[in-house]
This record gives structure tokens, sequence and C-alpha cells, in this order.
């Protein structure tokens, strides 16, 4: 007995000797900027000195009491949310055909799915921008048809569109990998019990694939709250989202205690919504 | 001789193959190293094929370009500045981010005797931390397939037949503002005043275009998205050679001159071939291929521009109205600008 203690122990001890290395470095290249990052926010912005080192909850405040801040925020929320949306609608059919794909075409579909993030996101945007332009795809074909065009590109529809594209694959990916691991004999069971295909997908497949479209969505949501390429480009300036409006405060303003600050609210916020959809799923199918 | 007929011996191509690195090496050594932080594209290749290429590789000094947008050139010399040795001998900026960082200490007085091409830099344009490198009038642009009558000064563009196809630059934001403060105080630096920002408003109500890029202006006209806008004339010979259908219109009340150039930063590594550098891009050749190439006015006298580029940078007459604005003035409003711009011009 005191024998096999002693072996776990030991076990452990030679485990986390393993482990210690990637988890110091990991924790020390994650926490580290971040922790800068929150000293930064507590500075005060000088237009000469660039940053006056204090501790002062003003870029906070700022943030929070300007109407303007808010509604970008709010902007950001919306676009993310109903990009998850549209990902998962979007996403759920078309893994669960891919998991139960027997053929031959199975590699083709599933590298037709990888194959677009082999190509920058940068890239597709302007792609995008091609279709979307004025004169572009779209504009030439709705001209063609109904003698009015239709002028996709500034507008939200684009980047709801362009983050969509970009985040599908990983959501396809990764629902896909849960329902590939769901036994296909208890649908073959369901359907001999006499369920009709429709309730055999929500009363089996749905709450057993539900971890992993879960773990999707909150890949999503995250993914597009921090998106800046697709605003920049399909939204143009005026169409704001965080991450862009982020960037010029740093870069073009350098004012970087208030740009500190803002990155750390987007991240804050982040978590808290990835926290509250953990809390909505029922304990006994979380992640 | 060997015995072989080979003029070399076994022994003696050991030798020189052994040596030959060594003597490579004195080589290199010889040649100094210096970098310059620049826009890439056009810009970047032009700096190559009129500066470095003709000017600079010849006197020993191999240059480096350092590639970015401006907004993270400038961060990364704010983030430098405590450094005894940064990253770059040499930063290509606009003229206001030049006051801005010169407002902040970052910048080397430049020493005359070391630029002797300074002595030619146009007196409206000359400084003590700043060698000018381009400019250009900014101006109403239009297209003459669809505009007969060409707007003549800002207010024209709140005309409703040009209703949602004005377009500018929002990029160009602080200069687009500077047109409305000559436009209704005749003063470029006035950019901040209630009239300059209400002109600036009625401007966005009457469905103003902003594109994320200067080309996107271009690709607008082109594709017949807007007729009218405001640009820098340089751009309007880029496109005008690149076949789009645009000229160029002076305000009534003046022109706001757009200039760039280059800077030394205090803690520049190698500050003798920063200056040679930038003696080399005053040179009459290299401001030439630049105006050539890209449409901008040389900054020194002694570059005359001759034949088709002359005639399409050639002024009007009577001569417009330039305005060279006090860029130590309008660095300590950028700030405060793009802040009102980004909420009021953009959010509208």
């Amino acid at each position: 007995m005191a024998a096999a203690v002693s072996r776990e122990t030991r076990q452990g001890a030679a485990a986390a000797t393993f482990l210690a290395p990637a988890t110091l470095i990991v924790l020390v290249m994650l926490m580290a900027p971040l922790l800068l990052l929150l000293r930064f926010s507590l500075n005060r912005y000088d237009r000469t000195e660039l940053m006056i080192e204090t501790v002062t909850g003003a870029n906070y405040l700022r943030f929070i009491s300007d109407p303007f801040y808010l509604g970008v925020l709010r902007t950001t929320l919306i676009v993310a949310s109903v990009s998850t949306i549209l990902c998962l609608l979007l996403g759920v059919p078309l893994a669960y055909r891919l998991a139960r794909m027997q053929s031959r075409w199975k590699t083709v579909c599933m590298l037709g799915l990888v194959l677009p993030l082999f190509i920058g996101g940068t890239v597709r945007m302007v792609g995008w921008m091609i279709l979307f332009a004025h004169g572009g795809v779209i504009d030439g074909i709705t001209r063609l048809f109904t003698g009015h065009g239709m002028e996709l590109m500034y507008t939200s529809t684009a980047v709801i569109a362009g983050i969509v594209s970009i985040n599908l694959p990983f959501v396809v990916l990764t629902i896909q990998s849960t329902m590939e691991t769901i036994d296909t004999r208890l649908e073959e069971a369901a359907g001999s019990l006499g369920a009709p295909p429709a309730r055999m997908f929500w009363r089996i497949v749905w709450p057993l694939a539900l971890p992993g479209t879960a773990t999707a969505g909150i890949l999503c949501f995250i993914l597009a709250m921090n998106a800046y390429a697709t605003p920049y480009l399909l939204g143009g300036p005026r169409f704001q989202m965080m991450a862009p409006l982020l960037y010029w405060e740093f870069s073009t303003n350098n004012n970087w205690p208030f740009a500190s600050a803002m990155a750390l609210l987007l991240m804050t916020t982040t978590l808290v919504m990835t926290a509250c959809a953990n809390f909505v799923i029922p304990a006994r199918y979380r992640p | 001789m060997s015995e072989t007929g080979f003029p070399l011996t076994r022994r003696a191509l050991l030798a020189g193959a052994a040596a030959s690195p060594f003597i490579a090496g004195t080589a290199r050594a010889e040649d100094e190293q210096m970098v310059i932080a620049t826009w890439g594209g056009d810009y970047a290749n032009l700096l190559r094929a009129n500066i470095d290429d003709p000017l600079v590789i010849p006197q020993h000094i191999k240059v480096v370009q350092d590639l970015g947008d401006e907004d993270p050139r400038v961060a990364k010399m704010y983030a430098q500045r405590r450094l005894p040795r940064g990253a770059d001998d040499v930063a290509c900026l606009q003229a206001v981010r030049a006051y801005e960082v010169e407002a902040s200490g970052l910048l080397e007085k430049l020493d005359v005797t070391k630029v002797p091409n300074m002595a030619h830099v146009l007196p409206n344009l000359r400084t003590d931390f700043y060698a000018p490198h381009i400019y250009s009038p900014q101006v109403l642009i239009y297209n003459p397939n669809v505009i007969k009558d060409p707007p003549k000064t800002f207010t024209d563009l709140l005309d409703p037949k040009y209703k949602g196809r004005v377009g500018v630059g929002d990029v160009n934001y602080f200069y687009i503002m500077m047109a409305a403060a000559l436009a209704t105080s005749g003063d470029p630096t006035r950019v901040n005043t209630a009239d300059a920002q209400a002109l600036a408003m009625k401007l966005n109500a009457n469905g103003l275009r902003l594109y994320p890029s200067t080309d996107a202006i271009g690709a607008g006209i082109k594709s017949g998205e807007i007729d009218v806008g405001i640009m820098w004339m340089a751009r309007v010979v880029m496109w005008q050679n690149a076949g789009i259908p645009v000229k160029a219109s002076f305000q009534n009340e003046g022109s706001v001159l757009y200039m760039s150039g280059m800077v030394v930063p205090k803690n520049a590594p190698n500050k003798p071939a920063a200056y040679k550098y930038l003696n080399a891009m005053l040179e009459p050749s290299a401001q030439r291929g630049f105006a050539e190439h890209m449409g901008y006015l040389p900054t020194v006298n002694d570059a005359p521009l001759t034949g088709k580029i002359g005639e399409q940078l050639a002024m009007p007459d009577p001569a417009p109205k330039l305005f060279m604005p006090d860029y130590g003035v309008l660095g300590k409003l950028q700030s405060d600008t793009s802040e009102w711009w980004k909420k009021n011009m953009q959010r509208a």
C-alpha cells in the first residue's frame, strides 16, 4: 500500500517536473503582456511624454462614460453574436452531414472545408471586396436582372458575411469532431423505436453534440469579437468595431493608456459573455 | 608554373579558397549599414531606384528598408525613445507627424553642413529637423466625363447635385479639415473651430463617401461611384497616367500643401550615413525621379521639371494660392481633431 502511494507520488512529481517548464513559459508569455497592459491602462496620456506613470482609473471611466465607445462595444457584441448564430445555423447541419458521410467524397469535402484556411484572412477579404464593390460581381448581376444595383460594400451585412466566411470552417471542424464520437447505433436504436429523423436528432444527437457545439460557438464568438481586418476592409471607416478602434487609439492617437484600457475591457467583456454562454448550457452537457 | 601547365598549384588553390571568406569579409566590413523606416509599395521601390542604388550604395552604404505604415513607425519611435540606440537611422514621415514627434523631443536637429543639398530646399519648406522630400497641393478632383462645370470652392461640394457623389480618404481627415478651415477662416490651422467643423458636417450630410484608403478614391472615380472629391495633385497625375478619368481644380480659397519628408531620430545608430542619405534624397536626379513616377513636386530649387510631367504639374494661370500650413500648430491639434472626426464624421 505504502509502496503504491510512494510510486504515485513519484509519478506525480515526475509529471510536474515535465509540465513545469511549458506551464511556466505559457504563464510568462500570457501573463506578462497582460500585466503590462494593466499597468499601462492605469497611466495617464500626455501628448509629448506619451505616458505619465501614475495609478488612475480615468481611462476605464472615460470608456464607460462615453456613449461613443459604448456604442462601438454594442456594435461589436451584436456583430459577434449574429455571426456566431449564423455560423452555428450553417455549421451544425454541415458538420452532421460530414460526420455521417461514408463515401470517398468525404475527403474531398473535408479538403474543401479546410482549403480556405490556407489563404490568409486579409486576402479572402479582398475577394469579398471584389464581390461587394460598386460595379462588382453582385452589383453587376443585380443590375442586370433588376435594373438597380446592390451595394453591399461598407455595410454590416458585408462585415457579418466576411466574419462568417472566416469562422465557419473552425465551427464545422469543431462540431464535426464531436459528432464523429457519437455512436451511430444510438441513432439506429432511436429510429428502430419509431423516432422520426428530426426527433432523433433533437433527442439523441443534439444533446450529445452540445459540448462540441458550445465550444465551437465560443470559439467563433471570441474570433468575431476580436475581428480586425474584416470590419476594417469590408465595413469601411463608418463601421466601427472594437479591434480597429483600439488599434487607431494606439497607433494614430498614440494614446497607449486608453488603448490598453480598451483592450482589457474588450477581453473582459468577451470572457464574461463566454462564461454566461457556459451557464446557459445545462450542467450535464457542458464541455 | 606547374608541370601540368595549370597556372595554380593545388596548395595555392586551397590556400586561396581558405582565405577567400576573409577577403570577402574585409570587403563587407568596409560597407556600413543604415536602416530607413518607410512606406512600402511604390514609394519604397522608388527610394531604391532613385536614391539607394544610384546614389547611396556607391558610397559603400548598405541600405536596409524597414517597411510599414506611418502610425506603427511613429509608435516604434516612441517605444524606443529611452534606448541609447534605436532601430532606424532615417524615418519617413508626413510633415504633421514629424512636427508631432519633434515636439516630443525624439528628433535630431539636422546638421546642414553634413547635408549640403539642404541649401537648395525651397525656403517655405525648410526647418531644422526635417528634410522635405516631396510635396503636393491638395485640390478638388472631378471626373471630366461627368462634370462639365468643375467645383471651385469647398462649399461647391455641398451642392445637392453632388449628393452621394463626393468621396474623400478617411486617412486624409486632417487635410480635409484643413481645407474646411481654409474655406471658413482663410487659415488652414483653424481646424478645431466650430465653423470648420460645421462645414465638414454639412459635407457629411450631403452623402460624403469615406474611403479607407487613398487608392480607393481613384477606384471610386473609375467605377463611377463618385464624381468629385478632395485629393493631392500628385495622385491626380498618377491616376491620369493609369487611365482613370480625373482632373484637378484648384480651390479659389487656396490649396493646402501636403508634404512628406525624412527625419533622423536622436538615437539613430548611424547618423553619418543618415546624413548622406538625406543629401542623396535631395539630389536633383532623385527629386525628378519621384516627380516623374509619383507626381510629387521637387522640394529643391535645382530640379526643374520638363516634358510631360512638367506639363502635368504646371500651375494654372493665374497662379493658385498655396498654403504651407504651420505644422507646429497643427501637430498639437491632431489628436483632438482625429477624436472629433471619429465621433462625428465617421459615426454620422
